[in-house]
């Protein structure tokens, strides 16, 4: 066992041995400060029968599926906050045990409807890119993969860089309005699901990063419970490779996401829905070809809490993708498209434990020139379809 | 069959009648250095959900909550329409996103009072019928 993976069971053992005083070692008096320590882990298995998911060989079954986080944060003054989170995961081969600073930033509150956000910041972007590898707050077990891919999370799930944002109240009868501006440099990790994928086409990605800028606009409406919104990012990346014993070169030409949302809240019903297009026209092979991506997505989502240990919930998320390149158009076939229908269960042992078991029923693999849980590596031939069976545990302190 | 119907009314206007003294039966406290008299309901929400940090015109103000029990129940369904759950789930959310921290917890409403009492700028709540010796009672406009 390599001593990284030591340190990190040790870790891991660690924190659940404090476990039952999590409630209380979380804080730190330090002259007139408090320094707030939290973290999670997350355990998972999947099996499934059709395609082998997510990097992983779960047609046999595979428990290749650790996500951690430790973070600290203080308040320096009454309007300044410093905080900063280690993300560390092992998910297949995505990962692979190497940590990276999830978020480390200051933020400082001028006026309620005012106030910036500077380092490396979590992407507001939609209702859930900024805690999309958070397992433990949301009902399901793997969100909405059309929307929320975990194999390509990194590509958008923060920048460094700031946020400019707000609060504004419109008064009681109309709500309230909130807005995040934001610009920053993206950096994918070599160990996410897109460089493996490329590696599949003979590409070895070295490099893989760009500019990141956008705004989301959210309107708490009259309507108690009810909260729409949009949100926009634009890019401009460029990525730099080995392919066939030389360097490759990729570049955006055209790359953005438009996002649209809405939730509604009742009691312990919650509904959720997005929809969102993803287009991207790069520069590949070199410069020498061009491609022109078009992911159009979304969902529609329910659960419900029936007490404070119970939760149930069910989701169909659409995803289509088309690409000049590849000749892709037809989004009937498998290969156009992933049609997933789930049903999850989760139950809360307490505050800081929980475990969710998960149905996917999934149509087509989607394979564009963009990833999306399925990789050649583990699927030599692509199956129409794929049923998943998904068990997660967390523990968060 | 008679005496069965007359208890399950009984047990049915009995409950109503203790979730309506119970939404009612909830007062906001502050720090005396808090220079409010009334808070808004909008405000109330605001700062208990982190989107602001201050009071009009009282500056800046902590944020305390109760672990469990009636008040904090009356309190999370009279103003912030949330379940305790899906308020763990919010505060955490911000807490793990670098967005804002868990507020200070206490679990009872005797530590509330004494909590409030002795922290400069601190705001939370209490049931009805409990003494609040030493915090300022807002008025929830």
């Amino acid at each position: 066992m390599k001593f990284k993976m030591k340190l990190i069971v040790f870790v891991v053992a660690a924190i659940a041995c404090l476990c039952p005083m999590a409630s209380s070692a979380q804080d730190i008096k330090l002259s007139d400060h408090t320094i707030s320590f939290h973290g999670f882990v997350t355990q998972g298995g999947i099996f499934t029968s059709g395609n082998n998911w997510l990097t992983m060989n779960t047609n046999g079954g595979s428990g290749a599926f650790t996500e951690m986080g430790l973070n600290v944060s203080t308040k320096l003054t009454d309007k300044l906050r410093i905080s900063a989170q280690v993300y560390d995961h092992n998910v297949g081969q995505l990962g692979q045990w190497h940590p990276t600073l999830d978020f480390a930033m200051l933020d400082y509150k001028f006026k309620p409807w005012l106030s910036v956000r500077l380092g490396k910041v979590k992407t507001t972007l939609g209702l859930f890119t900024d805690t999309q590898d958070l397992d433990f707050l949301h009902a399901f077990a793997l969100m909405p993969q059309g929307i929320y891919p975990i194999d390509v999370r990194d590509a958008n799930i923060a920048h460094l860089g700031g946020d400019i944002y707000g609060t504004i109240s419109l008064g009681r009868k109309r709500g309230s309005l909130s807005y995040t501006g934001w610009g920053g440099h993206n950096y994918a990790s070599i160990y996410s699901g897109y460089p493996y994928f490329l590696q599949a086409r003979g590409t070895q990605e070295l490099r893989y990063d760009g500019t990141q800028y956008g705004g989301d606009l959210r309107w708490q409406t009259p309507l108690k419970g009810l909260l729409v919104g949009a949100s926009r990012m634009n890019e401009d990346l460029s990525g730099f490779g080995i392919r066939l014993g030389g360097p490759n070169l990729e570049q955006s030409k055209k790359d953005y996401t438009n996002q649209f949302y809405g939730e509604y809240t009742w009691r312990n019903l919650i509904v959720d829905a997005e929809a969102k297009r993803f287009y991207r026209n790069h520069l590949i092979r070199n410069l020498t070809s061009e491609d022109s991506t078009n992911v159009h997505a979304w969902y529609v989502s329910g659960s419900y809490r029936f007490n404070k240990w119970v939760q149930v919930g069910s989701y169909y998320s659409h995803y289509t993708i088309t690409s000049t390149f590849l000749a892709l158009t037809d989004t009937s076939t498998p290969a156009g498209h992933d049609y997933d229908k789930v049903v999850s269960g989760r139950v809360d042992f307490n505050r800081y434990l929980n475990i969710k078991i998960e149905g996917h029923f999934m149509d087509g693999y989607g394979f564009g020139p963009y990833p999306n849980g399925f990789y050649p590596q583990q699927n030599p031939v692509f199956a129409n379809s794929t049923r998943a069976l998904v068990l997660l545990s967390s523990f968060n302190f | 069959m008679k005496y069965l119907k007359m208890f399950v009314a009984a047990a049915v206007f009995g409950g109503l009648a203790l979730m309506g003294v119970q939404a009612a039966g909830v007062k906001i406290i502050v720090n005396d250095s808090v220079g409010a008299t009334s808070v808004s309901v909008d405000d109330l929400r605001s700062v208990f959900l982190q989107e602001k940090d201050s009071l009009a015109g009282a500056g800046h103000v902590e944020v305390v909550i109760e672990k469990g029990g009636p008040a904090h129940e009356a309190f999370l369904k009279q103003y912030l329409d949330k379940s305790d759950s899906a308020l763990q789930s919010y505060y955490r959310s911000l807490v793990f996103t670098g967005k804002g921290s868990m507020p200070k917890t206490v679990g009872s409403d005797a530590e509330m009072v004494a909590y409030v009492a002795k922290t400069k700028g601190a705001i939370g709540y209490v049931g009805g019928d409990t003494a609040a010796d030493g915090v300022k009672t807002l008025q929830v406009k």
